[in-house]
């Protein structure tokens, strides 16, 4: 509790903006999705069996998988705000059509047949009687939807939304239980006060409503104007993948690139998802620059043949011109950490069994539970190929990178896979085993954009290649213990990295 | 007279199938006519033709004098109260909205619209200050129809067109309510086009009655000529299972429609008269004339006719064997 209470403190700031970006984002999906489906579902009250097919449509779009369908829509829209909110409309769609086609159809024929008679027109019966009377049934699909936009808009995050969803992928990634629970309780206070506020909406004086609805209106473009008008200096886009060594490094690009041109804005999107995502949102020009490692660029994203015994140098020589070639892109030169693919066990299992190399392994081979992640276990680089290299016969269960240290930990699982530089081989006390076949491949990590923006950024390439051989593993491992134990900010973390090494100067 | 409604060779089908073949009636201004018949008769059907809820297969209807396929349909409507079985007010209007609904479509003042709103909830006793803002889930069935009523005459429409409108009423209300259309029609003079299944209501509130059977108008004609020359067996017996089972509750009115009234007031001292209402039954009847020469019929306090013991006994002796 002390923890959580200390943690909102230290974050109300970026609290608040993520509130302001889920709030954004959620309303305007609600209100965009009220504009397409309540004059759809007046239209096809008429038209039975048009509002047959749409019912159906509206009902498939719906059990699409949200990931899914974010995953669909980068490459038509790219990444943002954009596909964020047309995901949410798609989810809302159903449940407002649905209602207000209910909520009208259902009405009394006899009370149709009285606004005839009378001589009512069409617009008149629709405001005057039709709308009234499906009302409440109406603002029910609007509250359904209201609640399931801003409990989807935390994967927002996902997708550089950003949003509460940052909290609790934060929270996952750094199993920092405090920065989880911040943002899924907001997001349901959230969901609670709005839902309230549209209830209001029904039962308040029209002129009240309208006034708190203009108001609403106002402030959200208020600060979508002001977003764009920020946005005027030219920014270059940075992301980084889910964890704190990517949001280290990103800050740091950063840091060094602002302070070589002081006329570019840098904006960070970190904790953006996996390696393939996060290539095509570069390949889109969503992103302009991420860190990528010499590894990964040869096992997925290059294609080819990959010997084996490579030295480090051999492998992003390698790396770097498949991607000149393949996809027209620039890798810049790697620092000098190898945060490559290790196996580690607990020292006390270690001691135990007299452990020191993966070889070793197979003499445990019956009471070993692994737990890796599904990328490790995918991969031909990774368990697939440790198997078949070593012999080893074992079946691992897939888990979040981070739930992993922590099942560890309690001796739920006693083998994993980790990165050589993760902060949490030092916090559980866990030992590597050494790569005695030489299996894993070399994962140095480097800058990676589009060679069109390299040539037009000739500032920004001379401010990262300050990073090339900078950075030992132990340097590594330290910041980010920082981050994710001690709970230091990346960007604080990232400056005096660069400052004690005398990449830039001081008090910037 | 001049002619308010007019049918001419009026033919409907549904879906192919011929429901009205061919009808044909005059409808005289200020008049209350009523259309009565079994269910699947029509009625209901030639009613909503005045108006177009329902449109024609052939022939035509003239309103005051012009065919209604040539107005367009909502000015038509709006010279149309309309009174409907359901009642179907608007739920979430209040009943001065409810009343108001043709009055502000036709753009008539505010304030005349509230003035005629609180005169009319009075005429029919409901007091404006309790009843204007009352939502009609409020309000008992009885007074819904009264405010389903004053909702259709809020504009003062030349005709008013009533589908079964008491059907769904308890005894007491719908006796009130009849009462009440009448009083009304005396009071504004417009012509009422009055749909029902019951003859005994069309007895009581018809200036003329239409009976229909299988689509077809089978005899148009005031109330007495209907109980006194019914044109064949369908309309004796739809009139005979109209009386009441035991005859002891046969109403005064009754007799005097199917024997004839004395019309001359008797030249006897007038305590040997009782005064009935139209509604008071044979059993009241004959307890009155055991000390009273006469019976006088009296309809809203206006004397209709007069009986004596000699009539009431001939329409025992030699009417209505009910079956």
């Amino acid at each position: 509790m002390q923890t959580l209470i200390q943690t909102f403190i230290d974050r109300r700031g970026d609290l608040l903006t993520a509130l302001w970006q889920h709030l954004g984002i959620s309303l305007a999906s609600l209100v965009i999705a009220m504009v397409i489906a309540i004059p759809l579902a007046i239209w096809v009250v008429r038209r039975p069996r048009w509002a047959e097919g749409l019912l159906q449509l509206t009902s498939v779009l719906q059990t699409i998988p949200s990931l899914a369908l974010l995953g669909l829509l980068i490459p038509l829209v790219g990444i943002g705000t954009v596909p964020a909110v047309i995901a949410l409309v798609i989810y809302a769609l159903l449940p407002i059509f649905q209602s207000t086609y209910l909520g009208i159809s259902e009405i009394d024929a006899s009370i149709e047949e009285a606004a005839d008679a009378f001589g009512m027109s069409r617009m008149r019966k629709l405001f005057k009687v039709e709308l009234p009377i499906a009302l409440p049934q109406i603002i029910a699909g609007i509250r359904t939807a209201l609640v399931l936009i801003i409990g989807t808009a935390t994967l927002a995050a996902l997708i550089g939304a950003g949003g509460l969803g940052t909290f609790i992928m934060l929270g996952i990634d750094r199993n920092d239980t405090s920065l989880l629970l911040i943002g899924a309780i907001s997001s349901a206070l959230l969901a609670i006060l709005l839902s309230a506020l549209v209830r209001w909406f029904q039962t308040a004086k029209p002129s009240h409503a309208l006034i708190v609805f203009v108001g609403i209106l106002a402030l959200l473009g208020g600060g979508g104007a002001y977003s764009v008008y920020a946005n005027r200096v030219e920014t270059i886009t940075i992301a980084g993948k889910l964890g704190s060594e990517p949001e280290i490094l990103i800050n740091m690009y950063k840091q060094l690139i602002e302070a070589e041109d002081e006329h570019v804005h840098v904006t960070l999107k970190p904790n953006f998802g996996k390696t393939t995502f996060l290539f095509s949102a570069l390949k889109n020009n969503q992103v302009d620059i991420y860190p990528e490692f010499t590894g990964s660029v040869l096992e997925t994203l290059g294609k080819g043949n990959n010997p084996a015994g490579q030295t480090a140098n051999q492998t992003y020589q390698l790396a770097k011109q498949r991607l000149a070639k393949q996809e027209q892109m620039t890798y810049l030169k790697p620092m000098q950490y190898n945060n490559t693919y290790a196996l580690a066990v607990t020292k006390k299992f270690q001691q135990e069994h007299h452990l020191k190399t993966i070889s070793d392994l197979t003499q445990v081979e019956s009471i070993l539970k692994p737990g890796m992640t599904l990328e490790f276990i995918d991969r031909n680089d990774g368990l697939k190929g440790i198997k078949k290299t070593y012999g080893l016969n074992v079946t691992a269960k897939s888990m979040e990178p981070a739930l992993r240290y922590e099942a560890i930990s309690k001796g739920k699982i006693n083998l994993v896979d980790a990165y050589a530089t993760d902060s949490e081989l030092r916090q559980y006390h866990l030992a590597l085993l050494k790569d005695n076949k030489h299996f894993f491949p070399t994962y140095q990590g480097a800058p990676l954009m589009k060679t069109s923006f390299a040539n037009k950024h000739p500032k920004a390439v001379k401010a990262l290649n300050k990073l090339a051989g900078k950075i030992s593993e132990t340097d590594m491992q330290e910041m980010n213990y920082e981050v994710n134990v001690k709970k230091q900010s990346a960007s604080t973390v990232a400056h005096r990295y660069l400052v004690k090494h005398g990449l830039l100067k001081e008090g910037r | 007279m001049t002619t308010a409604i007019e049918f001419q060779h009026v033919q409907k089908d549904f879906n192919g199938q011929t429901v009205i073949p061919d009808l044909n009636l005059t409808i005289d201004q200020g008049e209350l006519f009523v259309l009565v018949g079994t269910s699947g008769s029509g009625k209901t059907t030639s009613l909503k033709m005045i108006n177009c809820l329902e449109p024609l297969t052939a022939g035509k209807i003239l309103v005051n004098g012009t065919d209604t396929t040539t107005i367009p349909v909502r000015s038509l409507r709006w010279q149309m109260g309309y009174v409907l079985q359901q009642i179907a007010l608007f739920p979430t209007m209040t009943v001065a909205q409810n009343i108001a609904v043709i009055p502000e479509m036709k753009g008539t003042a505010k304030k005349e619209i509230n003035q005629t709103i609180d005169e009319l909830l009075a005429e029919v006793g409901l007091d404006p200050k309790e009843y204007r803002d009352r939502m009609p889930s409020e309000l008992s069935g009885g007074e819904q129809q009264r405010i389903g009523i004053l909702r259709a005459i809020a504009a003062q429409p030349d005709i008013v067109l009533m589908d079964e409108p008491f059907s769904a009423l308890d005894p007491i209300s719908r006796q009130q309510l009849q009462d009440l259309v009448l009083r009304l029609h005396a009071r504004y003079h417009n012509t009422i086009v009055f749909v029902t299944h019951d003859m005994n209501e069309a007895l009581k509130l018809g200036d003329r009655i239409g009976v229909m059977q299988h689509g077809q108008l089978i005899q148009v004609d005031t109330p007495a000529a209907l109980a006194q020359h019914p044109v064949n067996d369908f309309v004796r017996n739809f009139f005979g299972a109209s009386r009441a089972k035991n005859v002891y509750d046969v109403y005064v009115g009754r007799v005097g429609l199917i024997q004839g009234y004395l019309t001359e007031k008797p030249s006897v001292a007038s305590g040997r008269i009782q005064s009935l209402d139209v509604q008071a039954t044979l059993r009241t009847a004959f307890t009155a004339l055991t000390d009273h020469d006469y019976v006088a019929v009296t309809e809203e306090n206006r004397v209709v006719g007069y009986l004596d013991s000699q009539r009431i006994v001939a329409y025992l002796s030699q009417y209505e064997e009910v079956s």
